[in-house]
């Protein structure tokens, strides 16, 4: 296997082919940088484009895209407030903050490092760890992906900080609007009024950047006579080599977030949001600070963002050996294998190693590449979008979100719907309603409702189903520790106190 | 006396006009509407069949392929069904799933809604066993069933679709039960499989053949063995009657000009004999059945039934 990819090496950098993952990383870059584009549908408007295409031409795009655009979501969080992709909300934590307080290039900085990082350790785990990690995904039955949902919504709401019980509003939220569309057993439909439109869901886009994306809008609107903007200046740009040792000391963070991103990957269905908000958590509960967190602390951008992208690749485990995408992004992903006639499965990597593992070098470069063009590519550039007047900045962002959302499916009806998630996402922000749980709450909210029900037929409606094995009764734990830890840590400090 | 020398000379040139325009077709580019996204089996069917289509009509036809996802793939049929007969709009048509939706839900369609063209694909039914089930055998299996009945769990994609159907014909067969396990997909549901998560799964051909030294194969539901894998056996050969699958090909609106649809089933019943078009498909896991015309439409009029009947007597939501 391991000669197959060396022997994979030669053919990634013909020409055309590595042209392909430099462009590709470029126009992910900029995709997942404009608020409602996202790597997803950049890669399903490349696909019927790449049937004419050279496999590894077609794949190096995707590649590179992927990559790209993991990093690209950071630039508007970091800038804006305003997450370019569902994966980039953990990375306003404290990017926004540290723009705030003339950080902002700093910030981009650690967003690029953090972000090539964690892709070339997802690259290195799809290249040598692919089958072995492919067995952890079958340990996963629905029961199994359950606990894991559950352990992520609760995650989301405890340990984020604030308040729990309006995280758990918000999260209730995200929930409902998961319920909205056919169930995934019957296909009964549900609160979609009839609109074929809803019949599958509510895509998570359009829930982004109406919550997201409308409030801050809104907010440059309001301030029509302050032109200020923020000079290059304020930003705080200087070079990355001397921005580089100010990271020395987040390589635990590092690690622990490709760690975390890694395996989230594998398994179906979490994705990048849910790999960067547990790095998150894990990197402030570790830390020796966590007070600082969300005024500005750069290690928090550092753990968003090493994991984000650490779970580009290892998405890839799962769709290319068993056929399930970790993530949306890998679905597409699939598709545009498929067309080449790359099908998954264990035969794949014996009969198209040259290819395969070509796909996989491509990710390591695209990882790379991200160094070189994205820190660049954002300072230089994105970054002086902020010295337009801010009414004029915040159009040109309302039409880059009616645009993004109406390309999903070409309908006006989501546009409508994005407006209105807008005004939902304004009121809680008004009301400091914590928003992270709704996106959250809709992505794992379907996993979670799909697999338990998968799980108690399997059990044939004995609920004693979802704690028969040890994965299982582990994750159980988890979640359990997750919602009373912070109750009985804060008893603890509180008595020793008042010794 | 003029006039009608004059309306009959006008309604001659125009008939012949019509008629030349009807030699000439296709004379601007043909739309294909997929109801699902780039990339699905569906997309890959009709992008991959499109430039053989465009060779046989000649002429320098062109089609382009239009996705329109949504609702499982309801969204793109409406579409097809009400465009305008002229032969520029055509669509993509899956079976049994296409005529399921106009019995579990309200469609705008029905099964005279459409010209039928080809069936290109027929990806037949196959039932697996997951290796930690010891039910290596059809004759294990069906006894497992009949001794304990709905103890065998069954991975399927989606209820209302093929795998369901083809599970309800076992179960007449052979009068057992099952407990069904709809996942989202045939592959999560062949990844329970491999996990041992449930026992048994019904699949289609395509999407096991690649896996088959991590499953027992049981059986495929066609009449003669699949060309795709040959060295399966069928279920006829094990003295179980149960034929199924998953077809997927082309339909117009109805009312489409005599000349027109003749033109259009000749190209694709040229498909069946065209080795190129053959091997491409067979790369992109698309075993081809090419059914054309009335006998397509007799097809899923007979599927329609049975889709009907099953609906009757076990509905599924």
């Amino acid at each position: 296997m391991y000669s197959d990819l060396l022997h994979a090496l030669p053919d990634v950098f013909a020409l055309t082919n590595f042209a392909a993952v430099i462009i590709g990383v470029i126009a992910g870059i900029v995709v997942g940088a404009m608020p409602g584009l996202s790597a997803t549908m950049a890669i399903s408007v490349l696909v019927p484009f790449t049937f004419g295409l050279e496999p590894l031409v077609a794949l190096g795009l995707m590649a590179g895209i992927y990559n790209g655009a993991m990093y690209g979501g950071a630039i508007p969080a970091v800038l804006l407030r305003i997450p370019g992709t569902p994966a980039a909300v953990a990375t306003t934590f404290d990017g926004y903050p540290m723009a705030q307080k003339g950080e902002g290039g700093f910030a981009l900085q650690v967003a690029v490092v953090s972000s090539a990082f964690g892709g070339i350790a997802s690259a290195f785990a799809l290249m040598l760890l692919a089958p072995p990690l492919s067995k952890v995904t079958l340990l996963f039955g629905p029961s199994e992906v359950f606990w894991v949902a559950v352990f992520g919504l609760a995650s989301i709401i405890f340990l984020l900080g604030g308040n729990p019980v309006k995280g758990l509003i918000s999260a209730c939220f995200g929930v409902f609007v998961s319920v909205i569309g056919s169930d995934p057993i019957y296909g009964n439909d549900r609160f979609t009024f009839g609109q074929l439109e809803m019949l599958d869901g509510i895509n998570i886009v359009i829930l982004l950047v109406g919550l997201y994306a409308l409030p801050p809008v809104i907010d440059l609107l309001e301030t029509p006579l302050k032109t200020g903007g923020v000079s290059s200046s304020k930003l705080g740009t200087e070079s990355l080599w001397k921005a580089l040792p100010r990271m020395k000391g987040f390589w635990k963070t590092w690690l622990r977030g490709s760690f975390l991103g890694i395996w989230i990957g594998i398994l179906p269905g979490a994705g990048g949001s849910m790999a960067a908000f547990m790095s998150y958590n894990e990197a402030r509960r570790t830390s020796k600070n966590p007070e600082e967190w969300g005024e500005g602390e750069p290690e928090g951008v550092a753990a968003a963002e090493v994991a984000n992208n650490a779970d580009t690749a290892s998405a890839l485990i799962p769709a290319l050996t068993l056929g399930i995408p970790g993530t949306a992004v890998a679905a597409v992903m699939l598709g545009g294998l498929l067309v080449h006639g790359l099908q998954p499965g264990p035969m794949l990597f014996r009969d198209n190693p040259d290819i395969v593992f070509g796909f996989m070098w491509q990710f390591l470069f695209g990882a790379i590449l991200l160094i070189i063009l994205g820190g660049s590519l954002a300072t230089n550039s994105f970054a002086r979008l902020l010295n337009l007047p801010r009414p004029l900045l915040g159009s040109v962002i309302i039409v880059l979100m009616l645009i993004g959302v109406y390309s999903i499916h070409g309908r006006m009806f989501d546009v409508y719907l994005m407006l209105g998630f807008g005004a939902v996402g304004w009121v809680m922000d008004r009301l400091k309603f914590p928003l992270p749980p709704v996106v959250l709450g809709l992505i794992l909210g379907g996993f979670a409702e799909e697999n338990l029900r998968l799980a108690l037929r399997i059990g044939r409606g004995d609920p004693m189903v979802l704690f028969q094995n040890t994965t299982s009764l582990i994750l159980v734990a988890l979640t359990v520790a997750v919602i009373i830890g912070p109750s009985l840590k804060k008893r603890f400090i509180d008595s020793r106190k008042a010794d | 006396m003029l006039n009608i020398f004059k309306k009959t000379a006008i309604a001659g040139a125009m008939i012949l006009s019509a008629g030349a325009a009807m030699a000439d077709y296709p004379e601007k580019p043909i739309e294909v509407i997929v109801g699902y996204s780039a990339g699905g089996g569906t997309d890959v069917m009709a992008r991959t069949a499109a430039p053989f289509i465009e060779k046989y009509l000649g002429d320098g036809a062109s089609l382009v392929v239009k996705n329109m996802p949504g609702a499982s793939g309801q969204i793109g049929v409406t579409e097809a069904a009400n465009a305008d007969p002229d032969g520029y709009t055509l669509g993509t048509f899956n079976l049994p799933g296409m005529m399921a939706r106009t019995i579990d839900r309200e469609a705008d369609y029905d099964r005279d809604s459409f010209t039928y063209l080809a069936n290109v694909v027929n990806d037949p039914n196959v039932i697996v066993t997951s290796k930690d089930s010891g039910l290596d055998t059809l004759d294990k299996l069906i006894a497992e069933a009949k001794e304990n009945p709905f103890a065998v769990t069954v991975g399927m994609s989606s209820l209302g679709g093929d795998d369901h159907f083809a599970l309800i014909k076992l179960q007449n067969l052979t009068e057992t039960e099952f407990t069904i396990v709809p996942f989202k997909g045939s592959a999560p549901a062949r990844t329970a499989l491999l996990g041992g998560h449930v026992a048994m799964g019904i699949l289609n051909i395509s999407e096991v053949a690649e896996f088959q030294d991590q499953l027992n194969v049981l059986g495929v539901a066609t009449k003669e063995r699949s060309p795709f894998a040959p060295e399966l056996a069928t279920f006829q050969e094990q003295g179980l009657d149960l034929v199924n699958g998953s077809m997927r090909g082309f339909i117009a609106p109805k009312g489409l000009p005599e000349d027109v649809q003749a033109k259009l089933i000749d190209a694709f019943s040229q498909l069946s004999s065209d080795q190129e078009f053959l091997d491409a498909m067979a790369a992109t896991a698309n075993p081809v059945e090419v059914v054309t015309g009335e006998d397509f439409k007799q097809l899923t009029s007979d599927l329609y039934d049975l889709a009907k009947g099953v609906w009757e007597t076990t509905p599924w939501n």
